[in-house]
């Protein structure tokens, strides 16, 4: 076990490396407070590292993010834990003691220069979840080109060396570095902490709870993630749009809402990134037929109805009521009722749904650990116009991002400053 | 001048094989020997890793060894090491802006499969490299003392929030507000969505404590007349009522100065104004917090009609809490009146967020009739107000108007007086919409609230407070500020006081001093965009790292 004593006023942990978490490290750092920034996954960045552009500005997701988390890499105040989940929280406001269990990387971040000699010789292929399953990746791996660290790690559910207790050193041999490290262990790390910031974030509305609405992982109906990662450039396709088959597909539609009911919620930024996906169907395929069905137009604020107007006119928008899907000839059927309740039906090679936004895998366990509240939906926060939305009803825990509910960027950025200024507040 | 000043150099050349990924890509003794012959080029060597711990100690070693007083790292990106080796240069006792990289990797070997090709190319891009870096000169990062306190523009719930957060015993805040009574659009609310909370409560609490803070200094009735300086070191002024005007140094500004409603009467379709009962939702709080919701006669209306999306096509936006407002409204109406139908026209409902639709659902299911509708129009018919929405026809007692959010009639004046660019909408502009959302262009002034936009009140809060993390985190009692070290400067004898730099300076930056007829570089200020350098016609405005010469002799070797 690792001990790491110094004065807990000084130190903060932060929970979650997307977007809010970069955020309110930096924000810290620049105070002069020593940072963990705890990451479960073994890259950093969040969901906006998936997105090759962000609305409304359509600018370049990674050029948004990389800056930061090259600041957050090069700061010597950060320290970023990947790999690594928070099991144990103990103490109170200015004084906790956080028990963070920290897996093996087997790759050393020190020696490793992220040259990628070692994936090819790994016999092991398997799905890249990254991808959205759109793509393979081996056991050791990269989840994508770009991605930071730049340094792989092994999966040890899937690596034969561990599964099966097999002697394949064939990424060893591969490292002219010296940089695998099959003798890593599984680290338990002891902090002291002043303070904890949370920025979980979000998933979507998992694949089962959406297969209603035509969603099987196999035939032309793609979630919202799926859509990201076949227009990211450093994605499965780099960058082309193309169905199950490798066709490109000649029509298209984007369905709003998907599981709104069932959440119970609007999921605040869906009508804005699906009116994104006109933006790059049309790009790339500037003959393909859209149809854009929703029931609400949420675009809230200054910019975004700007951004529609901009883009309505390439698409058919459908106001629908009551919506399925069907699978007919290799043809993606959509029934629905129209606003005038009148039935109908269209057929297209490709669905876009746009699942709700739910709370993050595990965040009900890591509410138990810290001893917060969550809501009804399963965020954390209070929906109190008398406390501060990132106060996480247990003083010193403050919240930011997705974790407080559905919202986009620029609110999460917000929160993660204000959670940043009541720790600096709280700590001195 | 400099090409005088590049006679004694010693420049110290050195290519990273970064393992295989440079080595097996091009033949870099193949580059060695062709810069080698270049002038002032002291030494040439090759190293299998250089951002490892002996490749550091190897390169900061060679540094004093060779006297070096120019380096040239043939590696990586830049984006990826070149902190590392401008570290590497403190270390070995050179001014880090003497170091000029050539990316290898990125640029060459990973997307040049021909090794011939690459080695060409590598050639060029080291030699330009050590061309340009001949030309480079010291620079250094300047520290200035700084003033910690913060001036609050804006006394609502933003203003108030930011100066409770940002208050303490080494930090004094004044929280400005030109209106009698702090509170702004919140205190006049008798309810908020979605917990409907009691406005009042919820500003009394905070003024409460603004009154308990010795460290906050208050000022009513007041107006901000001219700040001066930049982030750090601004002077205000700022006159109260009648008195004579005062002035505080202070090291930041948020500016919380609110909204307005867009005026209806500029419609005709809703009659209001010559319609009676057609009221606006500020009006019904009003009647609503007074306790006394009544039609001019007197009597309480049995039918109202709430009409929303009014001014948003004039605007082009949505103004995101009109929906909530009627929905609240709904709410309280319900309870003051028992019996009282409502029905509300709207075009989409906009109600993000994971609390807003449950709160949407109740009060549908309580009896609230929701409408969805292209456009209404508004006429009196028989002591009643008649609602034509989409060619269908209903009759009610009274209609309370959803007007749009824009900017506060103010906008442009504080536009002026800070600097900040009013964009979308008409209001100020954000740093940037995602990644900076309370920052701005002017280093040190923060927006909070609505001055950037339509927001919900909690939306206000969190911003609120993030300016006063940033500010926090920023400015920090005692600690001095780093400037920028690779900045614009303008030369005094070739500036012929045109002025287009200060129309391209995005950081506010340049200075006309109208004495002498010339344009000033505030080097605290310049965050070393080069704007001015390119868009300068005399050739007085230069970035002090990319000189002209150091341009030229850059491109002139890739070009070659």
């Amino acid at each position: 076990m690792t001990k790491k004593q110094q004065k807990a006023k000084d130190q903060v942990l932060v929970i979650g490396a997307g977007m809010a978490g970069i955020e309110a490290s930096l924000t810290l750092a620049a105070a002069d407070k020593k940072v963990y920034l705890v990451e479960k996954e073994p890259l950093f960045g969040g969901k906006v590292i998936k997105f090759e552009e962000v609305f409304a500005n359509m600018e370049c997701s990674t050029c948004m993010a990389a800056p930061k988390q090259q600041e957050v890499l090069q700061n010597e105040k950060i320290e970023l834990l990947t790999l690594s989940k928070v099991k144990e929280i103990q103490g109170e406001a200015g004084n906790f003691t956080v028990k963070i269990g920290k897996k093996a990387r087997y790759v050393s971040l020190e020696d490793c220069i992220g040259c990628n000699e070692c994936f090819e010789p790994c016999p092991v292929s398997l799905r890249n979840e990254f991808e959205e399953n759109l793509g393979k990746r081996k056991a050791i791996y990269i989840p994508c080109p770009g991605a930071l660290p730049n340094a792989p790690s092994i999966d040890t559910e899937n690596c034969v060396r561990f599964t099966k207790g097999e002697d394949c050193q064939l990424c060893k041999e591969a490292c002219m570095f010296e940089a695998i490290d099959f003798d890593q262990k599984d680290e338990e790390v002891e902090l002291n902490v002043g303070a904890i910031i949370v920025a979980t974030g979000f998933d979507l509305m998992d694949s089962e709870q959406i297969s209603d609405w035509g969603y099987n992982g196999q035939a032309n109906v793609y979630t919202a993630l799926e859509m990201e990662r076949l227009y990211a450039s450093n994605g499965p396709t780099q960058g082309k749009i193309t169905l199950r088959n490798n066709k490109e597909p000649a029509s298209a539609a984007m369905i709003h809402c998907v599981g709104r009911e069932k959440a119970g919620y609007c999921s605040a930024v869906c009508c804005m990134y699906s009116f994104k996906f006109i933006h790059y169907l049309k790009d790339k395929l500037p003959e393909i037929a859209l149809y854009d069905f929703y029931s609400d137009l949420c675009m809230p604020g200054k910019s975004y109805q700007p951004f529609f107007e901009h883009l309505k006119d390439k698409t058919e928008s459908v106001r629908f009521q009551d919506l399925k899907i069907a699978h007919q000839n290799g043809k993606v059927r959509i029934k629905y009722k129209s606003l005038a309740d009148q039935d109908k039906t269209l057929d297209v090679d490709m669905v876009i749904l746009a699942p709700a936004i739910v709370p993050a895998k595990g965040a009900s366990e890591l509410a138990g650990v810290l001893g917060v509240e969550q809501d009804e939906n399963g965020f954390f926060g209070f929906q109190s116009s008398d406390r501060s939305p990132e106060e996480s009803g247990r003083e010193g825990i403050y919240l930011a991002g997705c974790v407080l509910g559905p919202e986009d960027i620029g609110k999460a950025i917000a929160q993660a400053d204000a959670a940043a200024g009541k720790v600096l507040a709280l700590l001195g | 001048m400099e090409k005088r000043r590049v006679m004694n150099r010693k420049i110290g050349v050195y290519v990273c094989e970064c393992g295989p990924n440079i080595a097996d890509a091009m033949d870099i003794d193949r580059i060695i020997e062709a810069v080698s012959g270049l002038e002032n080029v002291a030494v040439v060597e090759r190293y299998k890793l250089l951002c490892s711990p002996d490749g550091k100690k190897y390169l900061a070693e060679q540094i004093k060894k060779h006297k070096l007083t120019h380096l040239v790292v043939g590696a990586c990106s830049p984006k990826q090491h070149e902190a590392t080796f401008m570290g590497v240069c403190e270390e070995g006792g050179m001014n880090p802006f003497l170091m000029q990289m050539a990316n290898l990797r990125e640029q060459i070997a990973w997307i040049t499969p021909d090794k011939e090709k690459a080695t060409e190319r590598a050639i060029r891009h080291m030699k330009a490299a050590v061309r340009r870096v001949r030309y480079h000169a010291p620079l250094e990062q300047k520290e200035i003392e700084c003033n910690a306190d913060v001036l609050v523009i804006g006394g609502g719930i933003a203003g108030m929030s930011a100066a409770l957060l940002l208050s303490s015993p080494d930090r004094k805040v004044f929280l400005v507000e030109k209106n009698t009574e702090l509170g702004g659009m919140v205190s006049r609310c008798e309810k908020l969505f979605p917990d409907m909370a009691r406005g009042s409560e919820i500003t009394e609490s905070r003024l409460k404590s603004l009154k308990e803070d010795d460290n906050i200094e208050v000022l009513t009735g007041a107006a901000v007349e001219n700040v001066l300086g930049f982030f750090g070191n601004f002077v205000v002024t700022v006159r109260e009522k009648e008195s004579e005007p005062r002035e505080f140094k202070v090291g930041a500004v948020v500016l919380a100065t609110g909204a307005d409603l867009f005026d209806p009467s500029a419609l005709a379709e809703y009659g209001y104004g010559k319609i009676k009962n057609v009221v606006t939702a500020p009006e019904l709080e009003e009647m609503n917090l007074k306790g006394n919701i009544a039609l001019e006669n007197g009597k309480e209306p049995k039918s109202v009609g709430i009409i929303h999306c009014v001014g948003r096509k004039e605007k082009g936006y949505c103004s995101e809490v009109c929906c909530r407002v009627g929905i609240k409204i709904s709410r309280y109406l319900k309870e003051k009146i028992p019996g009282v139908s409502i029905t509300q026209f709207y075009q989409d409902l906009c109600i993000p967020g994971s609390v807003a639709q449950a709160f949407y659902e109740e009060t549908r299911n309580a009896g609230t009739e929701f409408v969805c509708t292209e456009a209404v129009k508004l006429s009196e018919s028989d002591k009643k107000i008649q609602i034509d929405h989409d060619g269908k026809l209903d009759a009610v007692d009274m209609v309370v108007l959803l007007p749009a959010i824009e900017p506060a009639k103010d906008t442009s004046k504080i536009s002026e007086l800070l600097g900040i660019k009013k964009g979308k909408g008409e209001f100020l502009t954000e740093e940037h919409e995602k990644i900076g959302p309370v920052t701005t262009t002017v280093e040190g002034v923060f927006l909070a609230g609505t001055v950037s936009g339509p927001k919900t009140v909690r939306d206000s809060v969190s911003q609120s407070e993030a300016a006063a993390g940033k500010i926090l985190s920023s400015l920090v009692p005692g600690r001095k500020l780093e400037t920028e070290a690779r900045t614009s400067k303008i030369s005094e004898s070739l500036c012929t006081g045109c002025r287009t730099c200060l129309t391209v300076c995005c950081y506010s930056a340049i200075e006309y001093d109208e004495s002498r007829g010339i344009c000033t570089v505030n080097e605290v200020l310049c965050k070393g965009c080069g704007n001015c350098a390119a868009a300068c016609p005399s050739g007085a405005a230069i970035h002090q790292q990319f000189t002209p010469t150091q341009i030229h002799r850059e491109v002139m070797e890739i070009l070659r």
